[in-house]
């Protein structure tokens, strides 16, 4: 009893410093912890049992495969492992102390299917689905100035779109068949201060050239690269300069007006769908990739980019659910099926075609549902195993025998260190040159097309992990929150201090022998002989340590 | 993989560090840091530098070290002389042409990739992009030779690069993150106080000290828990991505605590010579690359995006080239001039190549929009310093400039040359990601041994 009123105390101490105190009130409701006394929404619903027979396939076919190749499985991850990953990967950061004590303590056997419910319906869960499609959709917005500057009203679009839970193939038409600005008229001009959220941005970002939306639309919605085949015909890829001009063509009357450089409206000829490829004087009519369909011209109402997306969206298009779904599985597993994403091509077959036929038909049968192939996929045995699997040379990372360390994502990194730390910052953030904390932190963290299994660190972001004003500001007792909270908990001795620093940095308890070091360490005092700044040391290594910097 | 060879931590530190666990207050730093001592001009065992200047775009070879004066394609530039008889540049690179003995000129480039973003993986890396390997950018691969596993100073400098046309041709590859550049400048040039105003631009490293309540045993004793709290998980969990992250610490400590970092501190050199360099963010790169070469770093490279300074293709000139090749050749001509004259004052030059070279050239004949677009078919690269037999022209592109018609040199052949020029085996081979090991450079290449000294 004694040990439960401490410890309520203290998270209640822990909340009330930090910004997360009206959650975690009204979460505790004033009881004591009683944890999942009346947890919503209700747990194996209809949804989860139909995800769940996803979940069996894929679990049946992948214990084949390793039987059939002699690879043992890592072991299952412990719950505070799942939890960690589980939150990373749907909301975007970790949990709170909080949320990390109810989930350890709870001891149903369903919490796992429980907790992925709520994040589901969480509000992290839209930002962090809406960033992931912005990522996917729109990534010249990392890197292009002009084309962040559009990222607000994109993304707006896309928020609210995932929050009416529309299927993929919804987002992904409405980005090809948006409205452009018509001859002479108004609109197309995603610079207009008035601008509607849309995603127009997508058609600045190719900065309306057709031969840059092709080749963009069949990498992201295709997982087909056709770079190369603009400019001549690779003697070892399939495609040919005609086929990728064929496609472009479909774009053939999108132009963005005036000067190359400046950002002016995107507009669109009506019935414009042939192109004379560059240099060679040859004019091609839009055609299909590799499709013996032709488009229909004569249908009222439907457009170039309207035929364009009725195919790619089409029944039998081979490739856009194969394309999605990789994308998802690589979200999940670290590296997709077909590795890298975006090249899905003959030449670069997929490790289990099966399983990827699998997940494409049934992601399509669920009209393309994310949350669908989320339950499915995270509760599979493969996601649920451990990433601590020892040096010894291990299995292909394709085999999915063991969770690889991923990288986290620069939103998710930040994210990550202001639910530990209790950091807030309300400054307005300027498109051009974000000079807020987060933007800075951003910049530097911005991860380069890198795959998150090869993530690196750079000397330059050690430095500011190490001696960065928002570290410095986060490990200090008067500026950081959650510091504070624990080093001034009344109740808490020294053990259960640390605790809650691992709780709230790493999502686990210390193990006894890290809790013999660092009690030690912090009643002798450390160098500085003040037990409150040898805390801010342990808070410190913390958050530098491996362990908080991946999503393992 | 070569664990061994990637993994920075050493066995001995690394027990060095569990001991000093025990006891954490009284760690010791000396395994974090290591000393370096160095005179480097002085020093009879000292390796060669390169300085690569990077013209992201591709800049024009007529407009600059090619020029056809009296044909349709020359455009509007005149063709100066330079201190060597015979050997003609253009106008607006006046203080180059007086250096024209250390310089040689590769007109005869003949390369294929005519994309942006893989034309500069092929010219940085000697590779065409392709499937799983990961080739490392020249940057790693010659550092790696040349420099030393306990240096200070990182071994690759990259300063101000723009990387958007492909990001993997700047980096380390399958070579892994202990061979990965430094990278100084890239967040000035996204921040406009810093890129407008480029007086005042300096490369420090940010956050190179410890915050001011946190003294040096404090850090010491941080440091040592950091290393205890980290190495059960390094232990248990494998790949590039843990190893990346206890790599780049090791080495953002080794810096933190030397004194070389001062190198990055433009404003301890007297204000005439920052203005000869040209008080732009090239110029100032330039004089950076020059004070990293004094400190014997091994391989620099610095970009030239764009006129003003900030982000850009600048020498991507499909519209109103003339214009933008003279204001870039203004930015181009008194930085690298100063930087040839400041090495041979030093006693440096003979031991520091410089190489030019974007990712191909532009096309002779002149478009609709008095631009110039991509052209890989003939191109110059110039070599010029250290290992170099200057005043000399490699290749030709007859009167138009529209093909090579002598000694066509392809980016292998380049590649093994400035591998040559500094002392480095092109053959080397490192082991990559697909457990094969492969070479520096094509061993198909062939060095132009004209130019080699």
């Amino acid at each position: 009893m004694m040990r439960y009123l401490r410890y309520w105390i203290g998270a209640a101490v822990l909340a009330s410093a930090s910004h997360l105190a009206a959650e975690v009130w009204a979460a505790e409701g004033g009881r004591a912890i009683q944890t999942g006394a009346d947890a919503k929404p209700a747990a194996l619903s209809p949804a989860v049992r139909d995800a769940l027979a996803l979940t069996a396939k894929v679990d049946d076919y992948l214990s084949s495969k390793w039987t059939e190749s002699n690879v043992r499985s890592a072991a299952p991850a412990d719950d505070a492992e799942y939890m960690r990953r589980v939150y990373l990967d749907l909301v975007g950061k970790i949990p709170t102390v909080t949320e990390a004590r109810e989930f350890l303590e709870d001891t149903r056997s369903d919490k796992r299917f429980r907790l992925v419910e709520t994040l589901l319906e969480s509000s992290a869960y839209l930002t962090r689905t809406t960033e992931t499609f912005r990522a996917i959709l729109l990534p010249e917005a990392d890197t292009e100035a002009q084309v962040r500057q559009l990222a607000p009203t994109f993304e707006a679009w896309l928020r609210k779109r995932v929050s009416e839970n529309a299927g993929y193939d919804e987002i992904v038409r409405e980005v090809l068949t948006v409205r452009l600005g018509g001859r002479g008229g108004r609109g197309g001009n995603a610079f207009d201060p008035k601008a509607e959220p849309s995603p127009l941005a997508f058609y600045v970002a190719k900065d309306g050239k057709p031969e840059n939306l092709a080749a963009g639309a069949s990498r992201v919605f295709l997982g087909i690269r056709l770079e190369c085949a603009q400019c001549h015909n690779h003697p070892f890829a399939r495609w040919k300069r005609e086929e990728f001009w064929g496609l472009a063509a479909f774009f053939a009357g999108v132009a963005k007006q005036g000067r190359e450089d400046a950002n002016g409206p995107i507009r669109e000829t009506a019935g414009r769908h042939e192109l004379e490829i560059p240099g060679i004087k040859k004019v091609v009519q839009a055609s299909f990739l590799a499709d013996e369909k032709k488009p229909n011209w004569n249908r009222s109402g439907r457009g170039a980019r309207e035929q364009f997306a009725d195919w790619v969206l089409g029944e039998d298009n081979p490739y856009f659910a194969r394309a999605a779904v990789n994308r998802i599985w690589a979200r999940f597993f670290g590296i997709g099926l077909v590795d890298p994403v975006d090249d899905m091509g003959e030449e670069n077959p997929p490790v289990h075609p099966e399983l990827l036929d699998m997940l494409s038909k049934e992601f399509r049968g669920h009209r393309y549902d994310l949350k669908y192939m989320i339950r499915a996929l995270t509760a599979t045995k493969a996601y649920g195993l451990t990433s601590a699997v020892g040096r010894s040379e291990t299995a292909s990372p394709q085999m999915f025998a063991a969770m690889p360390v991923r990288s986290l994502s620069a939103d998710q990194f930040f994210e990550t260190l202001a639910q530990a730390t209790g950091f807030r910052e309300n400054a307005p953030r300027n498109p051009f040159f974000d000079g807020t904390t987060k933007g800075q932190f951003l910049q530097l963290f911005a991860n380069r097309d890198e795959k998150p299994t090869e993530g690196q660190t750079s000397i330059l972001q050690a430095l500011a992990l190490m001696n960065g004003s928002l570290m410095t500001s986060v490990t200090t007792m008067e500026t950081g929150d959650t510091l504070a909270a624990v080093a001034e908990a009344p109740f808490l001795d020294t053990a259960e201090k640390i605790e809650a620093l691992y709780l709230a940095a790493l999502t686990r308890r210390p193990r006894s022998e890290e809790r013999k070091m660092l009690v030690e360490y912090v009643d002798g005092g450390g160098p500085a002989k003040d037990s409150t700044k040898a805390l801010a040391d342990v808070f410190w290594a913390l958050l530098n340590s491996p362990e908080f910097r991946f999503n393992h | 993989m070569n664990r061994k060879n990637r993994s920075a931590f050493r066995l001995s530190r690394r027990e060095m560090l569990r001991l000093a666990t025990a006891g954490v207050v009284s760690f010791s730093t000396s395994g974090w840091i290591e000393s370096l001592a160095a005179d480097t001009a002085k020093d009879p065992k000292r390796r060669k530098s390169c300085i690569l200047l990077w013209m992201t775009g591709g800049p024009s070879q007529i407009d600059t070290f090619d020029p056809k004066p009296g044909h349709a394609n020359g455009g509007q530039f005149k063709a100066i002389e330079t201190s060597v008889p015979g050997i003609r540049i253009s106008e607006h690179l006046p203080k180059l042409a007086q250096q024209m003995k250390d310089i040689a000129i590769v007109r005869s480039m003949s390369t294929k990739e005519g994309d942006h973003g893989r034309a500069t993986f092929n010219l940085r890396t000697g590779y065409m992009p392709q499937g799983p390997i990961h080739y490392p950018t020249l940057g790693s691969s010659v550092s790696k030779e040349l420099g030393s596993d306990d240096a200070e100073i990182p071994n690759f400098i990259s300063i101000a690069p723009v990387r958007a046309f492909n990001p993997a041709a700047f980096g380390p590859g399958f070579l892994g993150p202990q061979y990965a550049p430094l990278v100084v400048g890239e967040r000035a040039l996204m921040d406009p106080k810093a890129g407008g105003d480029a007086r005042n631009l300096s490369f420090r490293v940010e956050n190179l000290n410890t915050p001011s309540d946190v003294d040096q045993p404090r850090s010491d004793a941080r440091l040592g828990l950091l290393d205890s709290l980290g190495k059960d998980f390094l232990a248990q969990h494998p790949g590039i991505t843990p190893l990346s992250h206890q790599d780049a610490y090791q080495r953002a400590v080794r810096l933190m605590r030397s004194t070389a970092a001062k190198a990055f501190e433009l404003d301890q050199e007297p204000a005439a010579v920052r203005d000869a360099y040209g008080r732009t963010a090239f110029g100032q790169g330039c004089l950076l690359a020059r004070r990293l070469v004094e400190r014997g770093v091994p391989f620099i490279e610095v970009s030239l995006n764009s006129s003003e300074g900030a982000m850009g293709f600048g020498w991507d000139t499909h519209q109103q080239n003339f214009d933008a090749v003279k204001k870039l050749s203004e930015v181009l001509d008194p930085a690298w001039a100063a930087l040839m004259n400041d090495l041979r004052t030093k006693g440096l030059l003979d031991s520091t190549l410089i190489v030019w070279m974007g990712e191909f050239g532009r096309t002779p004949k002149i478009n609709k929009d008095a631009g110039r677009d991509h052209f890989p078919g003939a191109w110059s690269t110039v070599l010029a310093g250290g290992g170099i037999k200057g005043g000399q022209v490699i290749g030709n592109t007859g009167v138009d400039g529209m093909k090579v018609t002598d000694h066509p040199v392809a980016v292998p052949d380049l590649l093994a040359t400035v591998c040559k020029a500094v002392g480095v085996d092109p053959l080397t081979q490192n082991m990559s990601d697909v457990s094969r090991p492969i070479r520096i450079v094509d061993p198909k290449a062939n060095p132009i041994q004209e130019v080699l000294v």
